[in-house]
Parts: structure tokens; C-alpha cells; sequence
């Protein structure tokens, strides 16, 4: 699909982990806009995480231009990381963890505070901000090591949301969600959606997601294999259906 | 800085040989605990625990060549910390496999070259880096050892943001923006300058009991990051002074009783630990 004027920008880009013998992304290209909401899918080990780590900047790019937010990813990925959250797949944290969920929400603010700095008042007022949009304000002092798995990701998302974000890429943000705790962050994303942040998302789990068009991209063994708008109902059986496209169609 | 002695707890402590050990002592403490929250932490403890043997192997070819030991144990530690990483992708096996490596490689060179000076009737001074000695010093050895602990909390307190990022998950902090590499390589530096500084009067044997303990007796109590990296050195002070002054008045080693009296310490935390007991409101 092409897009005017997009936020992400992908041309030709092929990725591989150091020492690998083939690339893990290969003759990858993707435009997606602002205010986009893509649900990536695809078999397990397909590059789905690649992608979007790919597209952060956390995995160094062998080939190809990746342009996200008006910045080049080879050259300026950090720049790029402080402008897009990224929700890491299955984090859970140990007991014994010595950070509260208000601090680690303000980690996600770190890195556009910048080197020697110390966090100002705009930086609380954002960490205020993402925990009302979570809900968790209750358990903003709280270690969050003595939380349930799906209080964690929620802590983590406040943590992306704590900047800010043009671009919002979440991988697996059901994973620990009850349905109620995933109603409601469905909800969130449609709201964000609408407010313009462009979200991609990794999931299995494709219930109660925003009523809007989705765009569903579809991955097998490093490359897309379809790439179509639909409606949220049916991104389950698009992406099962797209299971039988051979991997070069 | 030769010569240079600032002489800080002179005024208490009149004895100068006595005052030197607990200036040692302290110092080296202060440091090691607050690095020790670090290594803890990020779990590299097998990293420091190898750049502490690189160190001691720096501090033995050093020894053996007639050069200045801390400068060798200096650039041993900081060198084994920048190789980990290339050893394991070049020789394709895992970080722990390639520290078990540089460990066995220094632990051989450390113990050759002390072997070797003992059946050249050099043994005493080489017993010193595997024992540690807090009497012999020089005065600006213990200048050296105020400045490392001044270097270890204006490092902490500088990078406290890019430290807790990378502490909390290195992932998620890179994922957040930060600059983990640069922060992390600067982390193995200031470590293995710790470890080389502290290596004559703890012992390359027991400085790994420095660097761990404290932390992690801190960590029976604090919830916080912030409150870890003030009680650790406090705990850590508090125990080595009171093991050098214990050492020195019953003409004891300070430096492995001291390490016995950080695991006692440890213990009595671990039995004591708040987070260990389980509370059950009635609402």
C-alpha cells in the first residue's frame, strides 16, 4: 500500500543478527501514515519483532533506507527511539526489583532529557499524565515487582506513553491482560489512534480491537506476504487465510 | 599526585598506621559498595568478579616486571572488560563461557608470575595482592583510594538517570533512547579502576566480597534504587572500619575478617528482611 506523506518509511531494507547466514528481514518495504493502526501477523519466527525493532532503530540495517519520523534510522536511531515507544514482548520483573511504577514510568522520558540532565517539571507532569491514562495512579508508588504480570504492562505502556509518542509500537500487549484490562487498553488505543499517534501492533489476539480500518500486515520468513486494509472483525481471518500464501506470493 | 596526603581522620584517630588502615578502609569501602550496587544490579557480577582476577593477574605481571602494579592491574581489568564482548561473537560461545575463559587465563597468569617471584624470594610482596595488606601502604596510595570513591559517587550521581535505565532492563533502556553503550563501557572502566585501587589493601581473593555484599545487604532493606546506593556504602564503611579496628587491636588479617563480618552481616539481613515476611491486613 502506498501512503502520502508517512511517519514510517521502509525501502528495500534487509536486517540480519551478526553471525547469521541470511538475512532475518529481507527486500523489506512498508509506508505507513500518521494515525495508522497496523496489525502486524504472521507464523512465529516469520520477523514480525524484527520489523519492529527494525524500525526503532535497535537493529543495525545491512541494506535499504529507513526513514521513521523525519529521521534516517542508520544514522540517528536514538533520536528516533526518544519519538517512538516500543512495547517489549513478555516482560516480567522479579520481587525483588527496586524501582517503583512512578520511576519507571519517567525511564521512558530519559532518553529525551538527555545526557547530564536532571528530570524537570514537564517531565513529572507526563509521568502524571500516563499513569491516569493507564489508570494505575493508585499504584504509583508501589514496587513493580510485587505486581500482577498484567499491572506490569500496563506500567510498561505508561512507561511509552510517558513520551509522548508520534509512533506507538507494541509487540504482544495482551500477553498478560485479562479481557477486561485488554478492553480497556483497546479502547486507549483507539483513542490514541485518533489523536493521530500512528500504532503498530504484534499481537494474537485480535478481539474488541478499535472500530476503525486496520491494516493488516501479513509476514512470512523475513518478507511480507500481504499488506490490506480491512475491517477489525476480520483481521483474524485475513492473517489465517494469508497462512497459505506461499512465502514468494 | 605523589606525595600528596590529605591525612583526613588524623584528628581522631592518632595512631598514623591505625589511621591509615581505616582511611584505606573506608575509602576503598565506599567505593567498591557503591560500584557493587551497579554490578549487582545489572547482574554483571561474574563480570566484575573476572575483571577482579584480570586486575590481580595485571597486579602479579606487574609485580614481576618491576612496574608500577596498579597501572598493569589498571589496564588487565579494563582490558579483559572491553574483550568479553568481541570473545564471544569471534568465538561464537556464550558471555558466560567467554568469562569463564578470561577468568581461567588470569587466574594461570596471576598465579605464575606469584609462583614464580616466590622462588625468586619475592613471595611477601605477592602475597599481599592475593591476602591484601591495609598496614603497608603509602600515604598516596590512601590519596589515590579518596579520590576513587570521589570518582565512583560524581559518576553515580552524574549518570544516576542513564544508570537506573540500564539497570532496571538494558533493552528497555536502549528502547527509551538511551545511550546504553557508551554508559555501560564507561561502567567497566570505572569498576575495573576500583578494583585496581582497592587490589593491595582488600586482595584479589576478597575484593569480590566488597563489591557484592554491601549490595546486596541493601537490598534485604530498600525498595528504591536511590536508597540502595546510600546504604550500601554506609553498611560497607561501617563494617570495614570496624573490622580494621578490630584486626589491628587483636593483631588480626583485617581484610578476611572483614569479609567474615560482611557475611554474618549478610545474614542477620537476610533473617531480618522486611520483605520476607508476610503481612495480612484484616479490611
Amino acid at each position: 500500500m502506498t501512503v502520502s506523506d508517512p511517519v514510517i518509511r521502509l525501502e528495500n531494507i534487509y536486517t540480519a543478527y551478526e553471525g547469521a547466514d541470511r538475512p532475518t528481514l529481507a527486500d523489506i518495504s512498508l509506508s505507513i501514515g500518521k494515525g495508522e493502526f497496523v496489525v502486524i501477523g504472521g507464523p512465529n519466527g516469520a520477523g514480525k519483532t524484527t520489523l519492529l525493532e527494525t524500525i526503532n532503530g535497535m537493529l543495525p540495517i545491512t541494506h535499504g533506507t529507513a526513514v521513521v519520523c523525519g529521521q534516517n534510522v542508520r544514522g540517528d536511531g536514538v533520536h528516533v527511539r526518544c519519538r517512538v515507544g516500543y512495547l517489549l514482548q513478555n516482560f516480567t520483573f522479579d520481587p525483588l526489583t527496586p524501582f517503583t511504577v512512578e520511576e519507571v514510568v519517567l525511564m521512558g522520558r530519559f532518553g529525551m532529557i538527555g545526557l547530564f540532565r536532571k528530570p524537570g517539571r514537564e517531565d513529572y507532569e507526563a509521568v502524571e499524565k500516563a499513569l491516569q491514562l493507564l489508570g494505575i495512579q493508585n499504584i504509583a508508588t508501589r514496587p513493580i515487582g510485587q505486581l500482577s504480570g498484567g499491572q506490569q504492562q500496563k506500567v510498561l505502556l505508561a512507561q511509552n506513553l510517558a513520551r509522548n509518542p508520534e509512533v506507538l509500537l507494541l509487540d504482544e500487549p495482551f500477553s498478560n491482560l485479562d479481557m477486561f484490562a485488554r478492553e480497556s487498553i483497546n479502547a486507549l488505543l483507539a483513542q490514541l489512534v485518533g489523536s493521530g499517534i500512528t500504532v503498530v501492533i504484534v499481537s494474537h489476539a485480535f478481539d474488541d480491537l478499535p472500530d476503525r480500518p486496520v491494516r493488516v500486515v501479513v509476514m512470512h520468513d523475513g518478507k511480507i506476504s500481504l499488506d490490506r486494509e480491512c475491517h477489525p472483525a476480520e483481521v483474524g481471518q485475513v492473517i489465517r487465510n494469508a497462512g497459505s500464501v506461499p512465502r514468494d506470493a | 599526585m605523589p606525595g600528596v596526603y590529605l591525612g583526613m581522620l588524623e584528628f581522631l584517630i592518632g595512631n598514623t598506621i591505625i589511621c591509615h588502615a581505616v582511611e584505606a578502609m573506608l575509602f576503598a569501602s565506599i567505593a567498591c559498595a557503591i560500584l557493587g550496587v551497579i554490578i549487582t544490579q545489572v547482574q554483571i557480577s561474574s563480570i566484575g568478579f573476572t575483571m577482579a582476577h584480570a586486575a590481580f593477574a595485571g597486579a602479579a605481571v606487574g609485580m614481576f616486571l618491576s612496574v608500577n602494579a596498579t597501572v598493569t592491574a589498571i589496564i588487565a581489568g579494563v582490558l579483559v572488560a572491553f574483550l568479553i564482548g568481541p570473545l564471544s561473537d569471534k568465538a561464537r560461545v556464550s558471555p558466560d563461557t567467554a568469562l569463564g575463559l578470561l577468568f581461567g587465563i588470569s587466574m594461570a597468569v596471576a598465579i605464575f608470575f606469584i609462583a614464580y617471584m616466590q622462588t625468586l624470594g619475592r613471595g611477601f610482596s605477592a602475597m599481599g595482592l592475593l591476602f591484601g595488606d591495609v598496614i603497608s601502604l603509602y600515604s598516596e596510595e590512601i590519596t589515590y583510594l579518596a579520590l576513587i570513591s570521589v570518582v565512583a559517587v560524581v559518576f553515580v550521581v552524574v549518570l544516576y538517570k542513564e544508570i537506573t535505565g540500564i539497570i532496571f532492563n538494558r533493552r528497555i533502556a536502549e528502547s527509551v533512547g538511551i545511550r546504553v553503550k557508551p554508559v555501560y563501557y564507561a561502567m567497566l572502566f570505572v569498576i575495573a579502576l576500583v578494583v585496581a585501587l582497592c587490589l593491595p589493601i582488600i586482595g584479589g581473593l576478597l575484593i569480590y566480597v566488597w563489591l557484592v555484599t554491601p549490595a546486596a545487604i541493601a537490598l534485604q532493606f530498600c525498595y528504591r534504587l536511590s536508597s540502595m546506593f546510600v546504604v550500601a556504602p554506609v553498611v560497607a564503611a561501617t563494617i570495614s572500619v570496624s573490622g580494621a579496628l578490630a584486626g589491628l587491636e587483636y593483631s588480626l588479617p583485617v581484610a578476611p575478617l572483614t569479609a567474615v563480618l560482611f557475611s554474618i552481616v549478610f545474614i542477620g539481613a537476610v533473617f531480618l528482611s522486611p520483605k520476607r515476611r508476610v503481612t495480612i491486613r484484616k479490611s
